[in-house]
């Protein structure tokens, strides 16, 4: 084994497949903290550039991408509240707060810290447990996709704080949504009102920029005279303190190894992983009433979160050739191109290619953190530009972000749907994460549950006999109940519900 | 009555019932196996019941509470030009008509001529040269 880790090593340490490294890496931090340019189009954009090269200098790129893409994700989501990828939703919740705080540049510290670790902590999973974890993914089948899912949406109820019972309406807005297009399980047509345009469903990306990015900007014109505004002038430190730090440990590695469990199971990627981290945080922590509000340990949590799922994505895609998420599937063609092919074999057969790829991920995770401390200030200055300014170029790029997806006019005016809708609920305390998490979910559950339906000949109680879903339906209860287990023997703190306003 | 309580638990009441009413039109399924009706049908429901849920528990006991819309003249007037903007999609030259929408929305925000023109050529040259020239996605 050591002459293949020495081997592995040996490849990575050339200055070229370095150089392809680094650029892939800032390239990444470009895509990510563009909304609407998602990690899998960087890394789809880019695979025929790494054709002429070798697969680890190709790879060392697309490598860069992803790890780049994710964290820098956050960046504008602590910033304007525009996640730049899906996975960066929970990062806005306390990421966004804090900004409003004065503390943007803790914000994008913690960030940065919490998203090495994150990655860090899932690249030794991916080294040490890769063979478990894949293992233990692979006896999933619908009905524990279902369950998976289920779980998901029950968290609605708690990332919603006091607002539950919209929390929960919110979240079945975005499973309405999600039937848009073509049925998953017999293609017929359903609310398309006869568009071609619909047959696809409405894109996930024009819904998150509106919702995140146009309502905001909409929210902030209609605020501009009144104290609630951003702190603009504030950055303040970058690096958090030592007690602030070690605050810190627990939820950065619980969301670590939440979100490398999530991103293990294939299609469940980072979005999930670090909404399920945020949460599981929350539920630990012992000053819950932060959470939404600015907490360290939540922004610590969410980050850790979704970059913990790309060590869980590539422990799947390597080990059984199964995509974790969607960028692993782009980088599954890209390494067959190569003539690489994922699965067990290639643990067998080139084991120190296998290396090369986990110290690629490792190198990659401490470039990012490095840029991104070392570029928090010069980011956080953003704040400062005058808010027309800031308003126009958001919009601007959200729109062409959300055009450039697929080419299609019809995304331009889901965006401005969403946007106007994104407004609205704000201003109706409609909490705007669970109708994100209902859109994402909606497919994964409707034909999941339907799949397990056809499986069990329409049986629903033959379902109630696979472990693993039992598990998931047990977490989906006490998520569920929690709210009234806690307000029956809980102390009377009515005043101190954590609050995840839209 | 608490206002935003009761606005969207009747918003989403009425989707709800849509909703079930649209979900009866798709094919129910065979066999005890659900079609294309299922879904829709079963979110609907849902929806009914916690929006009633809404309106019953939280509509009696919450206080007076209107949506405050702040500076909805602003807001109307942004949304309005955006529109504008996403209606002439296609229409001339993408440089153009993007500056010219930046500046208008600039101006409206109240920005001076000057800063607003100059923000708005730089927004719209970097915008053009990072999607259109740089990626390829054609905007004119």
């Amino acid at each position: 084994m050591i002459p293949e880790i020495l081997a592995g090593l040996t490849a990575v340490l050339d200055w070229q497949v370095l150089a392809f490294l680094v650029s892939g890496v800032c390239m990444g931090a470009v895509f990510g903290s563009l909304p609407g340019l998602p990690a899998p189009m960087g890394v789809a954009i880019l695979t025929p550039l790494t054709f002429w090269v070798s697969a680890e200098q190709g790879l060392a790129m697309l490598l860069g991408i992803y790890c780049g893409a994710i964290p820098a994700g956050g960046i504008p989501a602590i910033l304007i509240n525009v996640p730049g990828t899906p996975a960066s939703i929970a990062t806005s919740w306390d990421g966004y707060a804090m900004t409003r705080k004065g503390q943007a540049g803790l914000a994008l510290g913690i960030n940065a810290l919490a998203s090495a670790a994150g990655q860090l902590t899932s690249i030794l999973f991916l080294a040490f447990l890769a063979f478990p974890i894949a293992s233990f993914a692979l006896q999933f089948g619908p009905a524990e996709y279902f369950g998976l899912a289920l779980l998901g949406i029950s968290l609605m109820a708690g990332v919603s704080g006091k607002h539950v019972l919209k929390g929960m309406l919110a979240g079945m807005l975005g499973l309405a949504l999600a039937l848009v297009g073509l049925d998953p399980m017999t293609a017929y047509p359903r609310y398309t009102f006869g568009m071609s345009e619909f047959l696809d469903g409405i894109s996930f990306v024009p819904v998150m920029i509106g919702l995140f990015g146009l309502g905001e900007v909409l929210v902030q014109i209609s605020e501009r005279h009144t104290a609630t505004g951003v702190q603009a002038a504030t950055i303040g430190r970058i690096l958090p303190k030592a007690a602030e730090g070690r605050s810190m440990i627990g939820a950065t590695f619980g969301g670590a190894t939440v979100g490398t469990m999530v991103g293990a199971i294939p299609a469940a990627g980072g979005d999930i992983g670090s909404v399920i981290a945020w949460e599981q945080a929350r539920r630990t922590a012992p000053d819950k009433a932060d959470f939404g509000k600015g907490s360290l340990r939540g922004l610590a949590a969410s980050c850790s979160g979704c970059n913990a799922a790309i060590g869980g994505a590539m422990t799947t895609m390597l080990t059984l050739g199964i995509p974790g998420d969607a960028v692993s599937a782009v980088l599954i063609g890209a390494l067959l191109i190569h003539g690489i092919q994922p699965g067990p074999l290639l643990f067998a057969n080139k084991q120190s290619f296998v290396f090369s790829i986990v110290f690629l991920l490792i190198f990659a995770s401490v470039l990012i953190m490095a840029i991104g401390i070392l570029c928090a200030k010069p980011l956080a200055k953003i704040l400062r530009v005058p808010a027309p300014w800031l308003w126009a170029g958001i919009v601007l790029f959200g729109t062409v972000g959300a055009y450039a997806l697929n080419n299609a006019v019809v995304d331009l005016w889901a965006m401005y749907a969403a946007g106007v809708a994104g407004f609205l609920f704000r201003k109706a305390r409609i909490p705007l994460g669970p109708l994100v998490l209902g859109l994402i979910l909606g497919p994964m559950m409707e034909s999941n549950l339907r799949r397990a339906l056809i499986l069990s000949r329409g049986d629903w109680t033959s379902m109630l006999t696979r472990p693993i879903l039992l598990v998931f339906l047990a977490a989906t209860l006490l998520a569920l109940l929690w709210p009234l287990i806690r307000r029956a023997f809980g102390p009377s703190d009515s005043n101190h519900r954590p609050t995840l306003d839209a | 009555m608490n206002a935003t309580d009761w606005t969207s638990g009747g918003l989403f009441l009425a989707i709800g019932i849509a909703l079930i009413a649209s979900g009866s039109v798709f094919p129910a399924g065979v066999g005890g196996l659900p079609g294309a009706g299922f879904f829709p049908q079963a979110i609907g429901a849902v929806m009914a019941m916690l929006a009633c849920a809404l309106l019953i528990t939280r509509g009696k006991k919450g206080a007076a509470d209107s949506i405050q819309m702040g500076n909805a003249r602003q807001v109307a007037g942004a949304a309005g030009l955006l529109f504008v903007y996403l209606l002439l999609w296609g229409q001339g030259l993408f440089v153009l008509r993007t500056a010219v929408f930046l500046i208008l929305t600039m101006r409206f925000l109240g920005q001076r001529w000057w800063p607003a023109t100059v923000c708005s050529a730089a927004l719209t040259a970097f915008a053009y040269l990072a999607f259109d020239t740089a990626l390829n996605v054609s905007l004119d």
